[in-house]
């Protein structure tokens, strides 16, 4: 039998194949025989590497971000489905956007409605309506030793300090103050997740990524009483 | 069937997940999806407001991708798809097949580059998007038949090339 006579029934095969059409019983005859048998496999091959090639493509997953004004200037934050990715400030927006695309490996778009939960409890924050938050926060892309550093953190009450070294104690690593130190300064949640009450031993302010002055605009909100230094 | 979309910002939202995944294949290069689906939703952003309330706007959403796709397929030269290496790459560690069926695969993946980019839609909308002939026929222009005819053509060039490679 030649190419030419098994290519006749290509179209049924191939209506049975994405269609779901019904053979004629001519064709379901001829799948019958070896020929037959061949050319649907071929198809059936076809259809599959097609589906291995292009049926699994996975683009890259969405962060939402959005901006708003503060006492403290503008502050960008960055949510996955999963929650609170990133807290910003004393940057532009390209650059945060920029940031975001390069760590999280991930597409930025701005989305005041997908963050307007953060957006809320922020804005009541900086009001002086609300110390604390209460929101999901997607720690995937947060090393397991931060995590710990700013679970610790996050345990210290809105308007108390703590030392550095007390939080080292906390996780179990009393030696280990000062890589508590630049953990914090790692920290990619900022305000919500409150590295700054976590101060120097003595009462001093300590260091802080978003500069001292910041780190003393938001104790003073909370409330805090610091030290001189 | 969800309500009609608001905004664009919510259009964006809704189907900009599916409206990549799409380019991706129609496209093969990551980025080349990237900047064409953001074209897509800006060509849909400014002529929403012309979209009539009853409008299928999923359907209205793939014609908008598909033309970026192919102004874009058009306008470079041709070359062989990262996202296709890529894939095979990552193959092996999934089911392990043979040097054979990898091989197959390959011309699989040759065959779709260098199917005309009316042929490769189609196929793709058929294939991954569960588009019916007449939603084909709405995105690619043309009539049912013709949409048939598209993703016939692909699928026995799909065939052809498994039975001339080893």
């Amino acid at each position: 039998m030649t190419r030419f006579d098994d290519a006749r029934h290509d179209d049924a095969l191939i209506a049975m194949l994405i269609d779901g059409a019904r053979p004629a019983r001519e064709v379901a005859r001829w799948l019958r025989t070896d020929a037959g048998r061949r050319r649907l496999a071929g198809y059936r091959l076809a259809l599959g590497g097609l589906r291995q090639l292009y049926g699994d493509v996975r683009p890259r997953p969405l962060v939402y971000w959005c901006s708003l004004p503060s006492p403290i200037g503008r502050v960008l934050v960055a949510a996955s489905d999963t929650g609170l990715v990133r807290v910003g400030f004393r940057r532009s927006e390209a650059s945060f956007v920029d940031e975001l695309r390069r760590t999280l490996g991930a597409e930025p778009v701005r989305s005041p409605a997908r963050t307007a939960e953060i957006v809320h409890q922020l804005r009541a924050y900086f009001a002086g309506e609300r110390l604390a938050f209460d929101l999901k926060i997607d720690f995937r892309h947060v090393s397991p030793f931060l995590r710990r550093v700013l679970s610790a953190a996050a345990s210290v009450p809105p308007g108390q300090v703590v030392s550095y070294g007390e939080i080292a104690r906390r996780i179990g690593q009393p030696t280990g103050s000062r890589a508590v130190g630049q953990a914090l300064g790692r920290n990619p949640m900022p305000i919500v997740l409150p590295c700054h009450r976590v101060i120097a031993a003595g009462g001093k302010i300590g260091g802080y990524g978003g500069g001292l002055r910041m780190k003393r605009a938001l104790l003073r909100i909370e409330g805090a009483r610091l030290a001189a230094g | 069937m969800r309500g009609a979309p608001t905004s664009s910002q919510e259009l964006a939202e809704r189907h900009r997940h599916e409206i990549l995944r799409y380019l991706l294949r129609l496209l093969g290069d990551p980025e080349e999806a990237q900047d064409a689906c953001q074209q897509t939703f800006l060509h849909a952003h400014r002529a929403l407001g012309r979209l009539r309330p009853d409008s299928n706007v999923r359907a209205w959403l793939f014609r908008i991708a598909t033309n970026t796709a192919r102004s874009m397929a058009r306008g470079r030269a041709r070359r062989s798809g990262r996202l296709v290496e890529a894939e095979l790459d990552g193959f092996p560690s999934r089911c392990a097949p043979s040097l054979e069926d990898r091989e197959q695969l390959r011309a699989v993946a040759r065959a779709v580059e260098a199917l005309p980019s009316r042929q490769r839609a189609a196929l793709m909308l058929r294939q991954f998007e569960g588009f019916g002939y007449r939603e084909i026929a709405s995105c690619l222009g043309g009539n049912e038949a013709a949409a048939r005819a598209n993703v016939y053509q692909a699928l026995k060039k799909l065939r052809a090339v498994l039975e001339d490679s080893p």
